[in-house]
C-alpha cells in the first residue's frame, strides 16, 4: 500500500534541494548529471509503479522510453512537426504501445512476465534498429527541444534545461502518487497482494493491469522526450533491454515499492557509475559490489533500508515510553 | 551443390546450434526449478568456462584438459557463490537475486577485462576433430558433430538420471514439493548444493565447447542471456523436457530463419516467445503441472 | 576526469626538434575506455601519446581523458564536458560512429576541432561533414572500394556477400559492390547478418557455397570476426570458395586467435605492420619497443591524430579556429605512407593495401600482395 509519510517526503525534498544546487552550483557536467538522473528517476518512478505497487515487473521501461523518444524524433525531424505537438503524441505513442502490450500480457506472471515484455521490448529494439529510414544504429541527429523564447526561457541553456528536468521529476512523482492513492491505485495494489481475491471480488483484474502498464508506459514516455531533448540524437540503443535492465537495478537498488526509492536509487546509481569511473575504467566491479552489499544488508534497498531502521527506532521508542506509562501493559 | 545437400547441412547446422542452446539452458532451468533461484550469473559462468578454457590450453596445448578442467574451475566458483551468498538468497525474493546476480555479472566482467584484457581470444579445436567428416552425404565439420554427439550423451545421462535413478526421484520430489520432501526424509539441502554445481559445471562446460566457434569475448556473459533466457521460459521452466525441447524449438527456428525469411531473422524468436507466453504462460512443458 | 600524466613521462624525452615554446594545448582524448571497445580505445591513445613522444613535444600538451562507454549519450556528455568545462582546444577520437553521429552538431555548434581517429560512417564526411571535423582514420567506403576493382582484376567474376545488418556494415559492402560491378563483376547474392549476437554463422556460409560464387566478400571486425573466420575455417571450404574481405576481418589485433582458418584470406586495410617502407619499419621498431606489442591500425589512427595536430600547430595555430583552419593542410609521409587531408571532404587521402593473412612460424602475419595508391573520397553532399 502506498503511503507517503513525513520520512517519505523528508528525504524527496532533499534529494530534490540537492540536485537544484548541484545544477546550480557546479559545472557544466553537473548539470548534465543532474539531467542524467532525472531522466533515470523518471523512468525507475514509472516501474516501480508497475512493479514495486503492482508486482508486475517489466524488462520494459528502456524500450518504452525508447518508443516515445524516436517517435518524437521522427515527428520532429522526418516531419518537420512543432515540438510541442510531437512530444505529445510521442508520449502518446508510448502510452498506447504499453496499453497494448499489457493486455497481451496480463495473463502471465513473474519471471514469464518479465520475459514476455523483454520480448517486445528487444522486438521494437530490432525493428528500430534495421530501420533505415529512422537512420539505423547511425541514429536520429538534429533534434529541437522545446522552445519557450516566447516567455524568456532558454531552453538551450544547459541550467535552464537541468532545472526543466527537475521540475518534470516532481510532476512525474506528484503524479505516480496521486494514482496509487486513487481507487486504481488501491486495486493494484490489492491485485499485487492477492489477485484471486480482488478476482472474487468481481475485479476483471487483466484490465487494471494492462492499465498499470499502460500508465507506467506513460511516464517512461516523458522520460523518453527528455532524453531525446537532452541529446538531441537518438539511436537504437536507448530501447535494449540492458536499459531496461538498469532501471530495473535502480528500482531495487532504492527500494522497491517505496516511489522515494526511485529517486534515491537514480541519485546513488549515477553518483557511484561517475564517482567510480573517474578513479578507474573498471568501475563494474565496485557497482557489482555495491549492489550484493545493499542486498546482504537487508535487501530493503537503500530507501527502504533506511526507513526501515526508522521505523524500529521509533518503534522501540514507542515502547519504551508506553512502557514507562504503563508499567503493568 | 544439390538441394538435398543443401538441406542436409542447414539440418546439421540447427541441430548442432539447438545443442549448444541445451548446454547452457540445461543448468539455468534446474538450478531454477529446484532452488527457484533466478541465476543471471549463469552467463557469467558461462563466460568464466571459456576464459578458464582458453588459458588451461594455452598452458597445456591440449584441448581435452580444457575440456575437463575448466568446468571443475567453474563448479568450484559456483560451490564458492553458493556457500557465500546463494544460500543465504535463496528465501530473499526474486528481486534480491536479479539484483545480486546482476552485481556478479559485473563483477566478473571486469575480473574477466582485468584477468585476461579486453580483446576477444581464441581457442583451437583438438588436432583430431579439425577436419570434416562425411555425414548425410555431405561434409560437416568434425568438432561440431562432436557438439551434437555431446549434447545428445547429456541429454541422454540427464534423462536417465532424473527418471530412473534415486537420487532423480529425489530431486524430482524436491521440485515438486520441497516441504513434503524434506517431511519424507530427503536431505534437500544437500540436493541443493549438488544440483547448484552441477548446474556451473555444465555451464562452464558449455563455456568452453563454445570457444572453438564463437570465441571468448567479454561480452560473451550477457549476450548469451537473452537466447537462454528464451530456451528455458519457452520450454517451461525446471523441466528437463522443456529445455530439450526449448532448445530445439529455438535453434531450428532461428537456423531456419536465417536461412528462409533473413530479413525477420533478429526479429523471430521474440516473436515465437510472445507467443508461446501467450498461448501457455508457464511454457510448453512446465515442470509443475 | 583522468589527466594523463604525459609531462611527467616526458621529463626525459630527448626532444629533437627546436620549435619555439608557446601556452600549452590542452587535448580531450574522448574515447572509449570500458566495455567492448575498450581495446581500440586504449590502442588509439597509446598511439597519439606516442607520436607527442616521438616529437619531443609531450610537454607541450596537456590530455584530458574521457570514456564514452561507445554509448551515444554518454559520449555527448562527455564532449560537452570537455568543450565547456575542462575548455580543451581539440578533441581527439571517437570509435564509434554512433557517437560521432551524437557528437557532430554539437561539435560544430561549439566550433570546436574534433579529429576522428577511428569512426568510420561515411556521412561524417559526406552530407554531415563540418569545417571542425578532420577524419584521420579512415571512412568505411574508402577502405573497401579498390577491393572491387582488384578483385576483378584477379580473375574473380562472381562474388557473395556478407556483412552484420548496422550502418557500417552496408557502408563496406556498398561501397564494395558497387566498384565490383563497374569494373564488370556480379553480386550472385549476400546476407546482413544479426548484429551484436552470438552468432552461428554455419547456415549463412552454407547459403554461400549453394550461391557458387568465385569468392565470398565479408566485413566482421572485433569478436565477430574472430567467430566468422574459425566458422569458415572449420568447413573447410577455402578451396572452393576462397575468403575476400575488408580488412578488419584478419585485424593484427585479433587475427592470431582466428587460427589456421585465416590462412590465405585476401583483404584490404589502410595500414598493416609489415608494410615495408622506412617509416613504418622505425615507427614499428620504436613502438614495440615502447609498449611491448606491435601496432594496430588504432595504434596509428591515434599516431596519425597527433601528426595531424603537430602540423597544424607547427604552422602557427594557436586556438581552436585556426587548429581547425590548419588541420587539413597538413601533409607529411608516416608509417602509412604519404598522408594528407582532402579540403572537399575534411577525410585522410591515403594508400589501400591489399594483403593476405599467412604463416610465419607460430604466427599470422601479413603479406602485403597490393597498393592503390591516394585513395580519395568523392564529396558525396559534402559542402565544405
Amino acid at each position: 500500500m502506498f503511503q507517503q509519510t513525513r520520512t517519505h517526503t523528508a528525504v524527496c525534498l532533499a534529494i530534490l534541494a540537492a540536485l537544484l544546487a548541484y545544477a546550480i552550483l557546479g559545472g557544466y557536467f553537473a548539470r548534465e548529471i543532474v539531467v542524467e538522473i532525472a531522466i533515470l528517476a523518471i523512468l525507475a518512478i514509472s516501474l516501480d509503479l508497475v512493479a514495486g505497487y503492482g508486482g508486475m515487473v517489466s524488462l520494459f521501461n528502456g524500450a518504452i522510453m525508447g518508443v516515445a523518444a524516436y517517435g518524437y524524433g521522427a515527428l520532429t525531424v522526418k516531419f518537420e512537426m512543432h515540438p510541442v505537438p510531437a512530444a505529445i503524441l510521442g508520449v502518446a505513442l508510448a502510452a498506447t504501445f504499453g496499453t497494448l502490450v499489457g493486455a497481451i500480457v496480463a495473463n502471465t506472471a513473474g519471471i514469464f512476465y518479465i520475459m514476455a515484455t523483454l520480448a517486445f521490448g528487444q522486438m521494437a529494439y530490432t525493428i528500430v534498429f534495421q530501420s533505415r529510414w529512422l537512420g539505423g544504429d547511425d541514429g536520429l541527429a538534429g533534434l529541437p527541444r522545446f522552445d519557450f523564447e516566447a516567455i524568456g526561457i532558454d531552453m538551450n541553456d544547459p541550467l535552464v534545461f537541468a532545472l526543466f528536468a527537475i521540475v518534470l521529476v516532481i510532476l512525474v512523482y506528484l503524479a505516480a502518487a496521486g494514482l496509487l492513492r486513487s481507487a486504481f491505485g488501491r486495486t493494484l495494489c490489492g491485485i499485487h497482494s492477492n489477485e484471486a481475491r480482488m478476482r472474487a471480488l468481481g475485479v476483471t483484474t487483466w484490465i487494471p493491469k494492462m492499465r498499470a502498464l499502460g500508465t507506467s508506459s506513460l511516464l517512461a514516455g516523458i522520460a523518453g522526450i527528455l532524453a531525446a531533448q537532452h541529446t538531441q540524437y537518438i539511436s537504437p540503443e536507448l530501447l535494449h533491454w540492458t536499459v531496461s535492465g538498469e532501471v530495473l537495478i535502480v528500482v531495487i537498488l532504492g527500494g522497491l515499492g517505496t516511489l522515494t526509492g526511485a529517486l534515491v536509487g537514480a541519485v546513488a546509481f549515477v553518483a557511484l557509475k561517475h564517482g567510480v569511473g573517474g578513479y578507474t575504467d573498471h568501475w563494474h566491479i565496485v557497482v557489482g559490489i555495491v549492489l550484493i552489499a545493499v542486498v546482504l544488508a537487508g535487501g530493503r534497498g537503500l530507501f527502504g533500508q533506511f526507513h526501515h531502521l526508522l521505523g524500529r527506532r521509533r518503534n522501540r521508542a514507542a515502547d519504551a515510553s508506553s512502557a514507562r506509562s504503563h508499567p503493568h501493559a | 551443390m544439390s538441394e538435398s545437400g543443401f538441406w542436409a547441412l542447414q539440418l546439421l547446422n540447427a541441430l548442432q546450434y539447438s545443442m549448444l542452446l541445451f548446454l547452457l539452458s540445461i543448468g539455468l532451468t534446474v538450478i531454477f526449478g529446484l532452488l527457484h533461484f533466478v541465476n543471471l550469473a549463469h552467463g557469467a559462468l558461462y563466460m568464466m568456462g571459456a576464459y578458464i578454457g582458453v588459458s588451461v590450453a594455452a598452458a597445456t596445448g591440449s584441448y581435452w584438459a580444457a575440456f575437463f578442467l575448466a568446468p571443475l574451475a567453474v563448479t568450484a566458483i559456483g560451490a564458492v557463490l553458493y556457500f557465500t551468498l546463494i544460500e543465504r538468497l535463496r528465501q530473499a525474493g526474486p528481486m534480491n537475486q536479479v539484483l545480486v546476480t546482476f552485481g556478479l555479472i559485473f563483477i566478473f566482467l571486469d575480473l574477466v577485462r582485468m584477468g585476461w584484457g579486453d580483446i576477444a581470444l581464441g581457442l583451437d579445436v583438438p588436432q583430431a576433430m579439425a577436419g570434416t567428416a562425411s555425414v548425410l552425404a555431405v561434409e560437416y565439420p568434425v568438432y561440431r558433430l562432436f557438439i551434437i554427439a555431446l549434447g545428445l550423451l547429456i541429454m541422454g545421462a540427464l534423462l536417465f538420471v532424473l527418471s530412473r535413478t534415486q537420487i532423480g526421484a529425489m530431486i524430482r520430489a524436491s521440485v515438486e514439493n520441497a516441504a513434503m520432501a524434506s517431511a519424507m526424509g530427503i536431505n534437500v539441502q544437500r540436493l541443493f548444493v549438488c544440483v547448484f554445481c552441477v548446474g556451473c559445471a555444465l555451464a562452464g562446460l558449455a563455456g568452453v565447447v563454445a570457444a572453438p566457434v564463437f570465441s571468448a569475448s567479454t561480452g560473451m556473459g550477457i549476450s548469451i542471456l537473452i537466447p537462454t533466457l528464451i530456451v528455458v521460459v519457452i520450454g517451461g521452466l525446471g523441466s528437463l523436457q522443456g529445455a530439450i525441447a526449448g532448445s530445439l524449438i529455438v535453434g531450428f527456428l532461428e537456423t531456419m530463419g536465417a536461412v528462409l525469411f533473413p530479413e525477420l531473422a533478429a526479429i523471430l524468436v521474440y516473436v515465437l516467445l510472445a507467443a508461446i507466453l501467450v498461448i501457455r504462460p508457464k511454457g510448453l512443458i512446465p515442470a509443475r503441472g | 576526469m583522468k589527466t594523463v600524466m604525459a609531462r611527467i613521462a616526458l621529463a626525459t624525452a630527448v626532444s629533437a626538434f627546436a620549435l619555439p615554446a608557446f601556452a600549452e594545448t590542452s587535448v580531450g582524448l574522448i574515447l572509449p575506455k570500458s566495455g567492448t571497445y575498450a581495446a581500440l580505445g586504449n590502442d588509439i591513445q597509446d598511439g597519439f601519446v606516442f607520436a607527442l613522444e616521438e616529437a619531443g613535444r609531450a610537454a607541450e600538451f596537456k590530455l584530458v581523458t574521457e570514456d564514452t562507454e561507445a554509448k551515444p549519450a554518454v559520449g555527448l556528455s562527455k564532449a560537452r564536458k570537455l568543450v565547456l568545462q575542462d575548455e580543451v582546444d581539440v578533441m581527439v577520437g571517437i570509435v564509434s560512429s554512433g557517437v560521432l553521429g551524437a557528437i557532430r552538431d554539437f561539435v560544430d555548434g561549439a566550433k570546436v576541432p574534433l579529429i576522428v581517429a577511428n569512426a568510420g560512417n561515411d556521412e561524417a564526411t559526406g552530407k554531415d561533414c563540418s569545417p571542425y571535423i578532420t577524419r584521420v582514420s579512415f571512412s568505411n567506403a574508402q577502405v573497401n572500394r579498390p577491393m572491387g576493382k582488384w578483385m576483378y582484376d584477379q580473375g574473380v567474376r562472381k562474388v557473395y556477400t556478407l556483412a552484420p545488418d548496422y550502418a557500417a556494415g552496408h557502408q563496406m559492402i556498398d561501397a564494395f559492390a558497387a566498384a565490383f560491378k563497374a569494373a564488370g563483376g556480379e553480386i550472385v547474392g549476400g546476407e546482413y547478418t544479426p548484429f551484436g549476437q552470438t552468432k552461428d554463422f554455419g547456415p549463412y556460409l552454407t547459403k554461400a557455397r549453394q550461391a557458387n560464387p568465385d569468392g565470398i566478400f565479408v566485413f566482421y571486425a572485433g569478436g565477430e570476426a574472430i567467430s566468422f573466420v574459425k566458422q569458415y575455417g572449420s568447413f573447410g571450404i577455402s578451396k572452393e570458395v576462397p575468403l575476400y574481405g575488408s580488412g578488419f576481418l584478419t585485424s593484427p589485433l585479433y587475427v592470431n586467435a582466428e587460427g589456421d582458418g585465416a590462412i590465405g584470406v585476401k583483404t584490404s586495410l589502410h595500414y598493416v605492420p609489415t608494410l615495408q617502407s622506412t617509416e613504418n619499419k622505425v615507427f614499428v621498431a620504436q613502438f614495440e619497443k615502447r609498449y611491448g606489442r606491435t601496432p594496430s591500425e588504432y595504434s596509428v589512427q591515434g599516431y596519425d591524430a597527433a601528426r595531424l595536430l603537430l602540423g597544424a600547430l607547427a604552422a602557427g595555430a594557436k586556438d581552436r579556429a585556426s587548429i581547425a583552419a590548419n588541420l587539413p593542410k597538413v601533409r607529411y609521409t608516416g608509417p602509412r605512407g604519404p598522408m594528407e587531408i582532402d579540403p572537399s571532404t575534411n577525410n585522410v587521402v591515403q594508400n589501400i593495401y591489399v594483403y593476405e593473412t599467412v604463416k610465419d612460424g607460430d604466427a599470422l602475419t601479413q603479406k602485403v600482395i597490393g597498393e592503390i595508391k591516394s585513395v580519395r573520397d568523392e564529396p558525396n553532399g559534402c559542402k565544405l
